[in-house]
């Protein structure tokens, strides 16, 4: 674990000068505890508080970068409701040096294609991994070439065959390809081949035990750019291993292990390798190869590694979108509260109760409160009129009667100019809001 | 005791030689060779234009022997009046602004004595009753402006009349003034733009407020006196919180100090001599009446204490001033709702349990609400009988709760545990009537023992006293608004987890109470 904000700030200079861009030092400290500050920016620290901190606060798993903008490692902790997962798992499409010319260039077309746009995001696929599986080193080399020229992704280059690597690695180090897998067998070669043209290499052993005794005969070679493979192709046992890397990494501070891990896929089965990859997105591997490369069966995966690594540390809401309740027809009353998740489920179960089918327009107000929105100035005219107007709701009544909370009143007028609707002032509590409608409707 | 009495400003009596022929100095050099050979310090010593202008005069109808009134201040001293040779005391204000009350104290600089008090409602009241639709209604035209900050003068004027005539003195007698406020009063004292107060990232204009002439507030004390207000630390940890640690001397001490300031803002500060941190946690006006139907301050006819017979669901009530009860102030909600959850009229979540109806017609439905009645009509002081609904009810949980979560979010932000607070000092005009045990009961104040509580008052006034009586205090105010980190408590779900779990009687983690009986 990470020192705590206090542990940090005892080392300190505790002049409270701001220079750095928080107020205090204190808050400086809480910030460095929570990974989102540099010492650098301290112009006052000591060279001892230096050391002492660079060395306590060194992440648990080193951030290995390869390619095109991929980072690997670099996490902290074992759910991500603890904090947060930082670097999204690096997906790769595996090549195969067997295929033909043709098929390799309909696979890379297709690893093209691989771009999505959902729910106003963006997915790409990170990355080929061009594997040597034809026992031929100048097809390999080939393939590299091939597959290099044909996209700017990042790229990763397997053989066991030191050989193969140092002919087909030197034409595209520039690009920085991670390269692999260094075992027992090969390990001097080609860690001190990856040393000397300055790019990360794969550790490949089976098993931890093996794994543990490759890491450290591999640092003696001086080199620290390594990612782990522990070498397993079955779910369960890949699990397994993915789950004790991190927690040695984190928790027991295991330094040999603290690099970021890699899985591959062993089912053939597009559906099921997809189910298998699920597993290592949510356990921890920080890049997986896959065979396969249909849009249809990466889409999930991609959709759930952007869910997995999404920050959690975000207060708790609604969708902002028109919510409708019951059977709704055109005189059904239209609500308009905030997107906090307690005002909203407020609101429905006293509009549910009210048996009258109902329209609830949730504000966005970044999750807060009404009179928190309001004080905050979040839950303005302009804005309810706005996503009044976006809402399409004016299509699907016949009525332009919008119901605000009674506690805003005060904008009832400036919001009635701008969404030239008819604004009613509801109850100041949403429990008053059965005998309201009743009253309204009756 | 600890900070001396060196007040802010103080008087010196002086004889000057009278000017000859041959002794023909200027009349000021005449008055500061005289006065630097009677100052404790080497520092400059200024005269303003408007005293200078007076100057010949009064020394020549003094017969050269004057009173000097002198700021001392950092480097330097400044004349800010000078009298014919007497020995009354200089006196100071220390002012308390409230959002709802504005509190003078007057203060015998000499002596250090506080002489008299006067209190009233501060006039900005009709601009909104809450900081957020105060600072709306200032930044609406460049004249609401004007309006609200002339509002808070006339309101500190008008006290500061009535102390004057009580006591027989002149304007020109007040020569200094200390001002405790929270962010947007001391803005809107000083008559600075808000406007970003309330709007994200919520930032004050200033932390360390410049001392001004009174002559630029038009406060009616000596024109040149300097008025210094209390430094802030964010926008919703104010002067007053600042004055109030200071008071709890929370600072220089080793053991662990919890500084709750339980009113609308809800502001605390946790800390020792080595840390501070500090937040806002927004519990609402109910512990001072607001938001509950029949909520009022604790004055006469308040009911400050609530029995429920568990049995039959008889009441028996304690009344401010012993009169027939018009309206619940703080104390009596917190006893309310302990003894509510006691009798099994409500569950931990607040739910009115109506099926206990049958034994009280005290509990009964109406069209809007559930209600419980305290007292009947012909027992109150009014027409109406006086209830608590369950919305109430819901409302004094949410506001109990957001305290609680204060509490609970700095301790996790320093990673501590709730038994290493070595004392807890509450504060606030509610903190006067507060029953710890009930408080504990319901989950408002943690499960501590009762001997590490202490109420403290009301400390922004105390606070405004000690500086005005203590440069040292006076200059540790500054350092310890430095010090105090403000916790941002809408950034992160800590706050959030915190407070969903303390929407409950007296929290989902009932090992969090252990004296608490289930």
């Amino acid at each position: 674990m990470g020192l705590t904000g206090l542990e940090i700030y005892k080392q300190l200079p505790k002049k409270n000068c701001g220079e750095c861009g928080t107020p205090t030092c204190l808050a400086f400290a809480m910030a460095l505890a929570a990974g989102k500050g540099a010492l650098e920016t301290c112009p006052y620290v000591t060279d001892e508080a230096r050391e002492n901190l660079a060395s306590a606060s060194a992440p648990p798993i080193k951030a290995i970068k390869f390619g095109n903008e991929s980072v690997l490692g670099d996490e902290t902790v074992l759910f991500r409701h603890d904090k947060t997962f930082y670097h999204p798992t690096t997906l790769l499409i595996k090549v195969s040096d067997k295929l033909t010319d043709s098929e390799i260039e309909a696979k890379v077309q297709e690893i093209e294609g691989l771009e999505f746009d959902r729910v106003g995001l963006h997915y790409s696929i990170d990355g080929i991994a061009v594997v040597n599986e034809s026992s031929d080193q100048d097809r390999f080399s080939q393939v590299v070439e091939k597959v290099a020229s044909a996209t700017s992704r990042s790229l990763m280059v397997l053989s066991e065959n030191p050989d193969a690597l140092k002919a087909a690695v030197p034409g595209i180090a520039s690009r920085k390809p991670l390269i692999g897998p260094a075992t027992f067998e090969n390990y001097e070669a080609v860690v001190n081949f990856a040393k000397e043209q300055k790019v990360p290499v794969i550790l490949k052993a089976d098993g931890l035990d093996a794994l543990n005794e490759l890491v450290e005969s591999a640092q003696k070679l001086g080199y620290k750019e390594f990612v782990l493979d522990p070498g397993s192709r079955s779910t369960s046992q890949t699990l397994a291993n993915l789950t004790h890397l991190r927690r040695l990494a984190i928790k027991k501070k295991y330094r040999p292990f603290g690099y970021p891990v890699i899985a591959f896929t062993g089912k053939n089965e597009p559906l099921d390798e997809i189910a298998e990859a699920s597993v290592y997105v949510a356990k921890y591997a920080s890049a997986i190869v896959l065979k396969t490369s249909i849009k249809a069966h990466i889409l999930p995966l991609m959709a759930l590694r952007q869910n997995l690594y999404t920050d959690p540390q975000k207060p708790i809401q609604v969708e902002p979108t028109l919510h409708v309740i019951g059977d709704v027809n055109e005189n059904s009353p239209v609500y308009v509260t905030t997107n906090f998740s307690l005002t909203y489920y407020s609101v429905e179960g006293e509009v549910e109760s009210s048996k009258i089918p109902s329209y609830i327009l949730p504000i966005d107000t970044d999750g807060t409160s009404v009179l928190t929105a309001y004080a905050a100035g979040k839950f303005e005219p302009e804005k309810i009129a706005d996503a009044l107007a976006a809402s399409g709701v004016a299509e699907k009544v016949n009525h332009r009667n919008l119901i605000i909370p009674g506690a805003v009143a005060v904008i009832s007028g400036k919001l009635q100019e701008k969404s030239s609707w008819k604004v009613v002032v509801g109850p100041r509590e949403s429990s008053g809001i059965i005998s309201f409608v009743r009253t309204m409707q009756g | 005791d600890k900070y001396g009495h060196k007040p802010l400003a103080n008087k010196i009596r002086v004889q000057l030689p009278e000017p000859t022929l041959t002794d023909n100095a200027s009349d000021w050099a005449r008055l500061s060779v005289e006065l630097k050979r009677n100052l404790p310090y080497e520092k400059n010593i200024e005269i303003p234009l408007s005293v200078l202008r007076d100057l010949p005069e009064i020394l020549r109808q003094a017969n050269w022997d004057v009173s000097l009134t002198l700021t001392d201040l950092d480097d330097k001293y400044t004349i800010t009046r000078i009298e014919p040779g007497n020995e009354q005391p200089p006196y100071g204000l220390a002012i308390d602004i409230g959002t709802t009350t504005v509190v003078v104290y007057l203060v015998n600089l000499k002596t250090g004595a506080i002489e008299d008090k006067q209190g009233t409602y501060n006039k900005q009241a009709k601009f909104g009753d809450d900081v957020i639709s105060r600072i709306v209604y200032a930044v609406e035209t460049p004249d609401s402006m004007q309006e609200i900050h002339q509002a808070v003068i006339d309101t500190i004027n008008e006290l500061t009349d009535k102390l004057l005539a009580r006591q027989n003195l002149i304007q020109a007698d007040l020569t200094a003034a200390v001002v405790a406020a929270n962010t947007t009063m001391t803005q809107l004292f000083l008559g600075i733009n808000p406007r970003y107060l309330r709007l994200e990232p919520y930032i004050p204009t200033v932390s360390l407020t410049p001392s001004v002439p009174a002559r630029e507030l038009g406060l009616h004390i000596l024109p040149e006196a300097l008025v210094h207000s209390y430094p802030s630390v964010a926008s919703y940890v104010g002067g007053d919180i600042v004055s109030g640690a200071l008071i709890t001397d929370m600072a220089n001490k080793e053991e662990v100090t919890l500084f709750i300031d339980i009113g609308t803002n809800g502001e605390i500060v946790l800390g020792n001599q080595d840390w501070l941190v500090s937040c806002a946690c927004s519990a609402g006006p109910c512990f001072e009446g607001g938001g509950i139907n029949f909520g009022m301050r604790a004055m006469s006819g308040a009911i400050e204490r609530v029995e429920i017979d568990p049995e039959t669901l008889d009441v028996n009530l304690t009344v401010v001033g012993r009169i027939l009860p018009v309206g619940i102030c703080g104390s009596g909600l917190v006893d309310c709702l302990a003894k509510m959850r006691k009798a099994g009229i409500i569950d931990r979540a607040g739910n009115f349990q109506l099926e206990r109806s049958s034994y009280s017609a005290r509990l009964r439905q109406t069209p809007d609400d559930k209600e419980f009645v305290l007292a009947w009509a012909h027992q109150a002081g009014g027409d109406k009988d006086i209830v608590i609904t369950e919305n109430d009810v819901k409302n004094l949980i949410r506001a109990k709760g957001a305290i609680y979560a204060g509490i609970r979010s700095l301790l996790q932000m320093v990673a501590m545990d709730i038994d290493l607070i070595d004392r807890i000092d509450i504060a606030g005009g509610f903190g006067n009537y507060l029953n710890v045990p009930d408080s504990v009961q319901i989950g408002l104040l943690p499960d501590l023992p009762a001997e590490k509580y202490e109420f403290i008052g009301n400390s922004s006034v105390k606070g405004a006293c000690l500086a005005l009586l203590s440069q040292k205090a006076w200059r540790e105010a500054a350092d310890l608004a430095r010090k105090i980190t403000y916790v941002e408590l809408s950034i992160g779900t800590t706050f959030m987890d915190e407070f969903v779990s303390a929407l409950f009687l007296p929290h989902t983690d009932l090992s969090l109470f252990p004296t608490v009986e289930g």
